[in-house]
């Protein structure tokens, strides 16, 4: 059932729309990323749902109450800033008990809700700290706690993690996603970091340049892109020219090489160039095992990434990324060998005319 | 930490000593202009006419009366100063900052503070004369067109309000000048996040805003109190010496010694200096603490 | 924030009543200095104060004690802080507590104790050799004593300025740069130095400037000709001149400021009261 809604949401400065056609229903309880580069107005949108920022169209609902026109005081969101915002003058549990206190609660009751926060977020011996004596990962932890005391209806987090090291990055979302499911709450999470996105997400919003350009989960959105820009944004990708041979048969050609795909071709015909796209997982040694297309290819590069091998192969005239998982015991090919590397019909996307 | 660094990469560490020839002119200024006449002041306040060493001068410090009372009124004048150029100068760093007003009016405040805080000493004195004077501008106005006689009703320009209100012209842009960049440390995701926890305008300012700017105001008002203190040439330009603040009285005593001791004289220096170091050492604490907020 | 877009009517109020408060001290002066000639709008007092000898050559006096104090300070200032910033950084508390020391000991104190030690022969700690004649008593020496005093009131300026500007383009690194390109000292200190911290000097030296050429307190006790008591006997005699001359005063205060701005782009500096 829908809890927080967004229909037909757009904003614009002066002539410009930083968000256009933005519609979404999220139920209660989920986890939904707004992902995409700087610009592409996620921050916006999350903004206008805090109410920092007011529509110029749409209609925002939350909990069965329009909420477009309410000032932010009112709203009953929880928001993280990516600089954590603290008050500095505050320790950790005057900080977290704030909202509490607006609110008139009676100063057991603030204090009760306070020692239950700090604990879920397990800084107890920290409680009577000030923000500068605190890391950035605790500080953010601090800033969610101080988000949740108010019982929000739904928690609103605005690339909360962007400022902090690549490990307490990692820990953090782990942390944010688990307490999010414990409580239950709605929550709405803005990155830029399609990894972050992936993970965590019960559903993801990628956007560009203002615009929605697919909604669906991380599997979805990673596996099927719908558009070009999706397939380029979220994991790493191989592109290539293609000219279509047989729409009926999915047949395409590539450098003068055969490839055949399961992709929809209706609406193309014969001769038409269109740009393909492979990810490079789904690329592996024919000597493995044999898929639908089976193409020669010269090695040109090896790189060990760790739990990742990174091959590079010539396929006609353009270098494909393959990935493989590192295996002590396998024996790599040597640069300049010729190989046969083969892919489903699957794994073969079409994105559309090649014109970009 | 830098010093180790600079060593590990010379093949020959230089003796130590020889580092110190380096700032030596410096400090040979520093001694024989700054130090070395401060030392003689402070000297002097323990030595009585004889040549000997005595507390007599610290001790009529606080017992003669004129001397009480000149740092009485030199307390009164800069505290006054300090506090009506503390707040009037914040609420104008608050205009051209948080309060919204357009980039080219800070630019034109800022600037004009910059001159402002230097202008001071005759000038000053007379473009308030020719403001409030008797025969001022200001003064013309409000007897021909308002029917008002400030002269008469007790205004005095040559007065301690007089002063203070010349005074302010050099304290409200020191204030803004400190203000202005502490207000813009004010991050607005403080405000956002008040908001968003349900506070209204009013409880942002009272539970957050106002009590992260309190050292960097308390600071400044501080500093400001210093400033009007150890000011000399707007005051005797302005009244020529009719208002005893201490720094007129000092003035008073280099030109003839009219205290008829020369080491009461020093002594009343030396106060005068010791407020001005616990003035200039509570503004710094104050500083370090509203630097750690407003990082 | 965009949710409040009514005018800020308490900002504009401030604003307009501190613009009023400045203003009309300056609108009163020249108004009073253009008025010299009864109800004619005339440059007689502006005439009259310029032509004056004593307004020339106290004005000049006052322009060149400003330049040797700004060239003296350079020649001090600039190497002990690049010295301070390579290689003893260890002198770096001490000379910030002397940099701080002008703000405790003001103008008035400063000739106090420099017209108590130098009035005296200088000589020898406990004997009786002098080094040299009263300081107070030649020309030369109250010239001496003057420059270093308003070398002492313009020092905390002028070395947080040149230290800052050093820090910005850190100094350390270019000329470690510079030696490893094979510099001697010459090059480095004329072609990589002086030409990186220009900006910070032209601040400090307006600063200093501003200061000097209006100054009163030591230049009277000191007894020297300079602008600022020549401005205060002035007063005393004439009513259009001293306003003429307290507007053009202000004028190239204005115009130091400004200049500074422009070369740094927008902090401010306070030298506070005299």
């Amino acid at each position: 059932m829908t809890y927080l809604a967004l229909s037909n949401i757009s904003k614009k400065f002066g002539d410009t729309y930083a968000v256009e056609d933005f519609n979404l229903d999220i139920e209660k309880g989920e986890f939904v990323s707004f992902l995409g580069p700087s610009g592409c107005g996620k921050t916006t949108t999350l903004r206008m749902v805090a109410g920092f920022e007011i529509p110029t169209t749409g209609k925002i609902t939350l909990g069965g109450n329009e909420i477009t026109d309410k000032s932010p005081n009112q709203r009953n969101v929880g928001m993280i800033f990516q600089a954590y915002a603290l008050f500095p003058n505050m320790t950790v549990a005057q900080n977290i008990g704030f909202g509490l206190r607006i609110r008139k609660e009676p100063e057991s009751a603030v204090k009760q809700r306070v020692d239950e926060m700090v604990n879920l977020i397990n800084l107890e011996k920290h409680a009577n700290k000030y923000p500068y004596q605190l890391s950035g990962g605790q500080q953010q932890r601090v800033a969610l706690a101080r988000a949740l005391a108010n019982r929000p209806q739904v928690l609103l987090l605005d690339e909360p993690l962007s400022a902090l090291d690549a490990k307490i990055r990692v820990s953090l979302r782990a942390e944010i996603r688990s307490i999010q499911k414990r409580l239950g709450i709605t929550a709405v999470f803005v990155t830029h970091d399609q990894e972050e996105a992936l993970s965590i997400s019960d559903r993801i919003v990628v956007m560009y340049e203002g615009r929605v350009e697919q909604v669906g989960t991380p599997f979805e959105i990673y596996n099927f892109p719908k558009t070009q820009f999706v397939a380029n944004f979220v994991g790493t990708l191989n592109t290539a020219a293609a000219e279509i041979v047989d729409p009926a048969k999915g047949l395409l050609k590539m450098d003068g090489v055969e490839l055949t795909s399961a992709d929809e071709m209706n609406g193309y015909k014969k001769g038409d160039k269109v740009l393909i796209a492979i990810r490079p997982e789904r690329l592996s040694f024919a000597s493995e095992q044999k898929k639908a297309n089976v193409v020669d290819s010269r090695i040109e590069n090896i790189t060990f990434l760790g739990s990742v091998v990174r091959i590079q192969v010539m396929i006609g005239n353009t270098k494909f990324n393959m990935d493989t998982f590192n295996n002590p015991f396998l024996e790599l090919p040597k640069i300049g060998d010729v190989d046969q590397v083969t892919c489903s019909k699957e794994a073969v996307l079409i994105l559309g005319t090649a014109d970009k | 930490m830098a010093q180790t660094a600079m060593s590990a990469r010379k093949i020959k560490p230089p003796t130590d000593w020889k580092n110190w020839l380096g700032v030596a002119p410096f400090f040979l200024f520093a001694l024989l202009f700054l130090i070395l006449p401060s030392l003689r002041l402070f000297a002097g306040s323990f030595t009585d006419k004889a040549g000997n060493f005595t507390l007599e001068n610290v001790r009529q410090l606080f017992t003669q009366q004129s001397i009480l009372n000149a740092y009485w009124l030199s307390i009164r004048i800069s505290a006054v100063t300090a506090i009506g150029g503390g707040i009037f100068g914040f609420l104008l760093a608050y205009s051209v900052t948080v309060g919204g007003l357009p980039r080219s009016l800070r630019s034109a405040l800022i600037t004009f503070s910059g001159v402002a805080s230097n202008f001071a000493g005759v000038p000053l004195a007379f473009a308030f004369v020719a403001t409030i004077g008797r025969t001022g501008f200001i003064t013309a106005v409000l007897k021909d067109v308002f029917g008002i006689n400030i002269y008469q009703s007790g205004f005095n320009l040559y007065s301690f309000w007089g002063l203070s209100i010349t005074y302010m012209y050099f304290q409200f842009p020191l204030m803004v000048l400190i203000m202005a960049p502490a207000l813009d440390g004010l991050k607005r995701e403080w405000r956002e996040a008040a908001e968003n926890l349900g506070a209204s305008t009013f409880q942002y300012w009272s539970r957050v805003a106002l009590p992260v700017l309190l050292p960097s105001i308390l600071g400044a008002m501080i500093l400001l109190f210093g400033n009007a203190f150890g000011a000399y040439a707007t005051a005797y330009a302005l009244t020529g010496g009719a208002l005893p603040i201490v720094t007129i009285q000092i003035g008073a005593q280099i030109r003839g010694d009219v205290l008829h001791n020369p080491g009461l004289g020093y002594a009343l220096a030396m106060g005068m200096v010791f407020i001005m170091a616990i003035s200039l050492a509570g503004y710094s604490w104050l500083q370090k603490i509203s630097e750690r907020w407003l990082r | 924030m965009n949710r409040f877009r009514r005018i800020p009517f308490w900002s504009w109020f401030w604003y307009i009543l501190g613009a009023i408060y400045f203003i009309l001290p300056l609108f009163a002066t020249l108004e009073f200095s253009l008025t010299a000639q009864r109800d004619k709008i005339s440059l007689l007092a502006y005439e009259k104060a310029f032509s004056d000898n004593n307004f020339i050559e106290t004005f000049l006096y006052s322009n060149m004690l400003a330049l040797a104090t700004i060239i003296v300070s350079i020649i001090l200032i600039v190497p002990t802080a690049y010295w301070i910033r390579l290689r003893l950084p260890e002198a770096r508390r001490i000379t910030e507590f002397i940099t701080l020391m002008p703000f405790v000991v003001p103008a008035i104190i400063l000739v106090f104790g420099l017209i108590r030690i130098y009035s005296s022969p200088v000589t020898v700690p406990f004997t009786n050799v002098q080094i040299f004649q009263p300081l107070t008593t030649t020309h030369f020496g109250t010239n001496v004593l003057i420059v270093a005093g308003y070398m002492v009131l313009a020092m905390p300026y002028m070395y947080r300025s040149v230290d800052t500007g050093m820090r910005t383009v850190d100094i350390r690194t270019l000329t470690e740069a510079a030696q490893s390109l094979g510099a001697n000292w010459f090059t480095i200190i004329t072609k990589v130095i002086l030409p990186n911290i220009r900006t910070a000097l032209l601040s400090g030296a307006l600063l200093t400037f501003a200061i000097v050429v209006g100054e009163v307190t030591l230049a009277t006790f000191l007894g020297v000709d300079a602008f600022g008591p020549y401005l205060f006997l002035l007063i005393q005699h004439k009513a259009y001149e001293p306003a003429a001359l307290s507007f053009v005063s202000f004028l190239l205060t204005w115009m130091a400021m400004g200049l500074i701005q422009l070369f740094t782009g927008g902090q401010g500096q306070g030298a506070g009261a005299h």
